[in-house]
C-alpha cells in the first residue's frame, strides 16, 4: 500500500503534530491499529542522499535542519523579573525541523532509565527549590514498550553488560557497534577505578536490520542525518510503515499553529499554513500534540479561547512549566597515539555508577559518563569555555592533536524548578506572524553540584587512562538546549499536571499529548528512548480508547 | 510569495557558490606588497603553500590586511598549517557576502573601532603592518571583544568547513587537524581499538542475569 493523501478538508481520525520520535511511533500504531491518522510536520522531507553531503556550515552553523532563529525566533531571560531579549542569532531551545524530528539528528544514544526514575520523590522527599514529584507510571508498566523499541525502532547493545541496568525482557536485537578507541580508553581508566563501562546502547544498527544497512562509520552523526539510513530515526523507520498501512498521510512543510475547540470543550481540528503560507482547517475526531517540550506547550498557550482563556489544557496552569535539559559536563583528554574519533558513532561506552543518588553528597543528582567522539572539525576547533584555550600557540597546540583527542562527558539530572518555564514572548512573532517562545531558565544548584561532581569522576577515568594531558569544559549555567523536557508533566492530580497517564490531557478528553514534555523527571540525559517508550505505550492506550468510543 | 521555507533554501544556498580567483587588482600593488612583506614575518616551511590572492568582494583592502592578521595569530603557521596557509581570509571576505552577511554590518563597526584604538595607540600605524610580538600582545587585551569572538569564529569555519564556501584551501585546515574526509571507515579506528582484546562481563552481571 502507498501512503495516503487525504482529501482537503476530509474529516480524520487522528490529526498528530509532530514527525519526530514520538509523532512517528503514534503515527505507526494508530495506522497499524485501522485508524487513519494525518501527521503534520513543519519542516521539509529530506532524502538520505542530502546528508552524503558533509557540511557544517550548513547543517550546524547556518541552522540547516533545525528551528531557524531569523523564521521561528525564541527569547531567552534566566530571571523572571526580567525582560526576555533573543540570544545573539541563536535559539535557546534547539531542535531538527523536518520529517523525523529530532530523530533525524540525535546521538541515538538510548539509555533505558533506571526503575529509580519513576519514584524517586517517595524515596528521596521534597527538594527545596523543585516541585520534585514521581511519575505516575512505573518502570514495570513502561518495561515492554522500552523492549518494543529496541526491536521495531532498531537498538544496538549488549543487554545485562551493565551491572545497574533495570530488568529487561529481551535482550538487544542487534550486538553493540565496534568498540572506538575512545571507548577502549575509557573502559580501561574506569575499570582502573573499579568502575563498570559497559557498551552503550545506541538506535543506530550494527548489521543490518529490518532493510536498512549497517553503519558505515562515517562519523558525521551526532547533530546531521543518517546518510546511510543506519540511525534509526522516524524517518527511515516508523514513518514509512505508517505510510505503508495507506491510512496514513505525512503534510511536510505544514505549520500547526492552532488547536481549535469546540462549544463542548472538545478539540475539533487545527489550523495551519501551508507551504505558500495559506491558512488552512484540518477536522480532526481527536488531536495528540507531539510537537516537543518547546513547541506542544508553545501550540497549547497559542490555543487559548474564551472556555480555555490561560490556554488549552491548561486548568493547573503548569502548562510551560518545569523546563529541563539534563546539564553535564566533562574533560576533553588527549593521548600518545591516534584515536581517530571523527570517525564511527558518537559514544560507544558507557557507566552508570553514579545513576543513583547518593544522599552522603549532599545534593541531588545522577548520571551516566560516556566516552565519545571529540567531534566533527570545525565543531571541535570552535569549542571554547572552561579550560580551553581560545587562540594562539595553545589552540594550535590542541587543533594538532585532534586525531589523539576525546572527550569524556558526564550527562546528568535536571530539577523541575516551577519558573523555568517556555511562555509565549509578549511582543515577538514568528515568520507567520505567530507568538514566539519566551525561555525562562537557570539551573537548580543542585543541577550544577551535580555536573561538577561528574567532571571530576570523568578526569579521573582519563587520567587513570594514561591522558598525557586533559582540558575541563566549563560547568555552567545552561541557556538553552536539545532535550526539551517537562513542560507537560503528567500526573493523577489534574491541579498538578498536565496530562494522565495515559497520555489525555486532564482539560479536553480528544486531546492527547506525548513527547518530552511529558516528563517528569529528567532522567539521567539521553531521553529519547524513553520518549519512544512512552509514544509506544501511549498509542496503546489511544488506540484503545477509540477502539472502545471512549474518545 | 517567498516563502519561509523557499527563501531558507536560497539563504542556505548562496553559500555554495565559488569564489571568483584571480590575482588582486593592479591599482593595489601596494596594498598587496605590504600583505606579502608582513607574511614574511613569519617564518614558515616552504612546503606550504598559501593560496593565490583573489579578488575581495567585503574587505578594503587594509581591512583584509589587519583581519588576515588577526587570523593568522588566532591560529599561527608553524610547521603545520595556519590561517594563512588555509586561505581563511577568504572564507572571512566571501561569507560576510554571502552566509553572514547579516553579520556585515557589525564586523565592519567592530573592524573600525579596533583599527582605531589600535592606530591611536601606535602613532596611527595599521595593526598588520605591526611586529608578530606586538600584534600578540594587543590581542591580548582586546580577545573578549565581541568584534575578536566574531573573527576567531569566522578563521576556525574558515580553516575547517568544506573548501567549496571558500577557505580550506587544498584542505590544509583537515591536514592540520589529521582529518580525513572519507565516508566509509571499517574498525579498528584507531590504535587503541585495534588491540582491545573484547569486553569482559563482570560477575555481578553474570550471576544476576544468567
Amino acid at each position: 500500500m502507498s501512503a495516503r493523501i487525504f482529501r482537503p478538508g476530509e474529516q480524520v481520525d487522528f490529526v498528530v503534530v509532530g514527525s519526530g520520535a514520538a509523532g512517528g511511533v503514534i503515527a505507526r500504531e494508530l495506522s497499524q491499529a485501522g485508524h487513519t491518522v494525518l501527521v503534520f510536520e513543519q519542516g521539509p522531507r529530506l532524502g538520505a542522499d542530502v546528508f552524503a553531503h558533509h557540511d557544517e556550515l550548513k547543517v550546524h552553523y547556518l541552522h540547516g535542519i533545525t528551528n531557524d532563529p531569523v523564521t521561528n525566533p525564541q527569547t531567552f531571560r534566566d530571571d523572571p523579573s526580567r525582560q526576555a531579549r533573543q540570544l545573539d542569532h541563536a535559539n535557546p531551545l534547539v531542535y531538527a525541523r523536518l520529517v523525523g524530528g529530532s530523530s533525524v539528528h540525535f546521538t541515538a544514544n538510548y539509555w533505558r532509565f533506571h526503575e529509580v526514575d519513576f519514584h524517586e520523590h517517595s524515596l528521596l522527599g521534597d527538594i527545596p527549590g523543585a516541585d520534585f514529584a514521581d511519575w505516575p507510571i512505573s518502570y514495570q508498566e513502561l518495561e515492554p514498550y522500552y523492549s518494543k523499541v529496541e526491536w521495531e525502532v532498531g537498538v544496538s547493545g549488549l543487554a545485562a553488560a551493565s551491572p545497574f541496568d533495570p530488568p529487561r525482557q529481551k535482550p538487544y536485537p542487534m550486538p553493540p557497534l565496534p568498540v572506538k578507541s575512545s571507548g577502549v580508553l575509557f573502559e580501561l581508566g574506569a575499570r582502573k577505578l573499579g568502575l563498570h563501562p559497559f557498551p552503550a546502547p545506541l538506535a543506530i544498527t550494527s548489521q543490518v536490520y529490518r532493510g536498512r544497512p549497517a553503519c558505515m562509520h562515517c562519523g558525521f552523526c551526532g547533530g546531521y542525518g543518517c546518510e546511510a539510513r543506519a540511525k534509526s530515526s522516524s524517518v527511515w523507520t516508523v514513518i514509512p510503515e505508517a505510510e505503508a498501512t495507506g491510512r496514513c498521510e505525512v503534510r511536510s512543510a505544514s505549520y500547526v499553529y492552532h488547536v481549535d475547540t469546540n462549544a463542548r470543550g472538545r478539540v475539533t481540528g487545527v489550523h495551519y499554513f501551508d507551504a505558500a503560507r495559506r491558512s488552512h482547517f484540518q477536522p480532526a475526531r481527536a488531536v495528540v500534540l507531539s510537537a516537543n517540550g518547546s513547541e506542544t506547550p508553545r501550540l497549547l498557550l497559542n490555543s487559548a479561547s474564551n472556555r480555555f482563556p490561560d490556554g488549552l489544557a491548561n486548568s493547573s496552569g503548569f502548562v510551560g512549566k518545569h523546563l529541563m535539559f539534563n546539564q553535564g559536563a566533562g574533560v576533553y583528554a588527549q593521548f600518545e597515539h591516534e584515536l581517530n574519533e571523527y570517525k564511527s558513532v558518537q559514544a560507544t561506552r558507557v557507566l552508570h555508577d553514579f545513576y543513583e543518588v547518593d544522599p552522603k553528597r549532599g545534593y541531588y543528582g545522577g548520571g551516566g559518563i560516556d566516552a565519545r567522539s571529540s567531534a566533527t572539525p570545525a565543531a571541535w576547533a570552535s569549542a571554547e569555555g572552561g579550560e580551553l584555550p581560545r587562540w594562539g600557540a595553545a589552540l594550535k597546540q590542541r587543533l594538532e592533536g585532534y586525531t589523539r583527542t576525546m572527550l569524556c562527558q558526564g550527562h546528568t539530572t535536571s530539577l523541575p524548578v516551577a519558573t523555568n518555564s517556555v511562555s509565549i514572548d509578549p511582543q515577538l512573532k514568528d515568520a507567520w506572524g505567530i507568538p514566539a517562545i519566551r525561555v525562562t531558565y537557570k539551573d537548580h544548584p543542585d543541577d550544577l553540584k551535580f555536573a561538577q561532581f561528574m567532571q571530576d569522576r570523568s578526569e579521573e577515568i582519563m587520567q587513570a587512562a594514561g591522558a598525557v594531558r586533559t582540558w575541563r569544559t566549563a560547568v555552567e549555567h545552561r541557556r538553552g538546549g536539545v532535550h526539551l523536557l517537562g513542560t507537560c508533566r503528567m500526573g493523577n492530580d489534574p491541579s498538578r499536571s498536565v496530562i494522565d497517564k495515559y497520555h489525555r490531557t486532564h482539560d479536553v478528553p480528544n486531546l492527547f499529548l506525548c513527547d518530552g514534555s511529558s516528563f517528569v523527571t529528567s532522567g539521567r540525559g539521553q531521553p529519547t528512548m524513553t520518549i519512544q517508550a512512552l509514544a509506544f505505550r501511549a498509542a496503546h492506550h489511544i488506540g484503545e480508547f477509540a477502539r472502545r468510543n471512549e474518545i | 510569495m517567498d516563502t519561509p521555507e523557499s527563501s531558507r533554501r536560497g539563504f542556505l544556498q548562496s553559500g555554495g557558490a565559488l569564489l571568483s580567483a584571480g590575482w588582486i587588482a593592479a591599482h593595489w600593488p601596494a596594498i598587496a606588497r605590504s600583505a606579502e612583506e608582513a607574511r614574511a614575518q613569519l617564518s614558515t616551511p616552504v612546503s606550504m603553500t598559501a593560496p593565490p590572492f583573489r579578488r575581495f568582494e567585503f574587505l578594503q583592502p587594509l581591512e583584509a590586511l589587519d583581519v588576515e592578521a588577526i587570523a593568522e595569530q588566532i591560529v599561527p603557521s608553524g610547521a603545520t598549517p595556519g590561517a594563512r596557509e588555509a586561505g581563511a581570509i577568504h572564507f572571512i571576505d566571501h561569507s560576510l557576502v554571502t552566509v553572514f552577511d547579516w553579520q556585515a554590518a557589525h564586523f565592519r563597526a567592530g573592524l573600525a573601532d579596533f583599527q582605531h584604538t589600535f592606530a591611536q595607540a601606535h602613532s596611527g600605524s595599521a595593526f598588520g603592518h605591526a611586529a608578530p610580538a606586538l600584534q600578540l600582545d594587543y590581542l591580548r587585551g582586546v580577545d573578549h571583544t565581541p568584534f575578536f569572538a566574531l573573527v576567531r569564529q569566522l578563521t576556525l569555519l574558515g580553516m575547517f568547513t568544506l573548501p567549496e564556501y571558500g577557505g580550506n584551501y587544498r584542505q590544509q585546515g583537515w591536514k592540520l587537524l589529521g582529518y580525513v574526509d572519507v565516508h566509509v571507515f571499517s574498525p579498528p579506528f584507531g590504535y587503541y581499538d585495534a588491540r582491545y582484546t573484547g569486553f569482559v562481563p563482570y560477575p555481578t552481571t553474570t550471576e544476576r542475569h544468567s
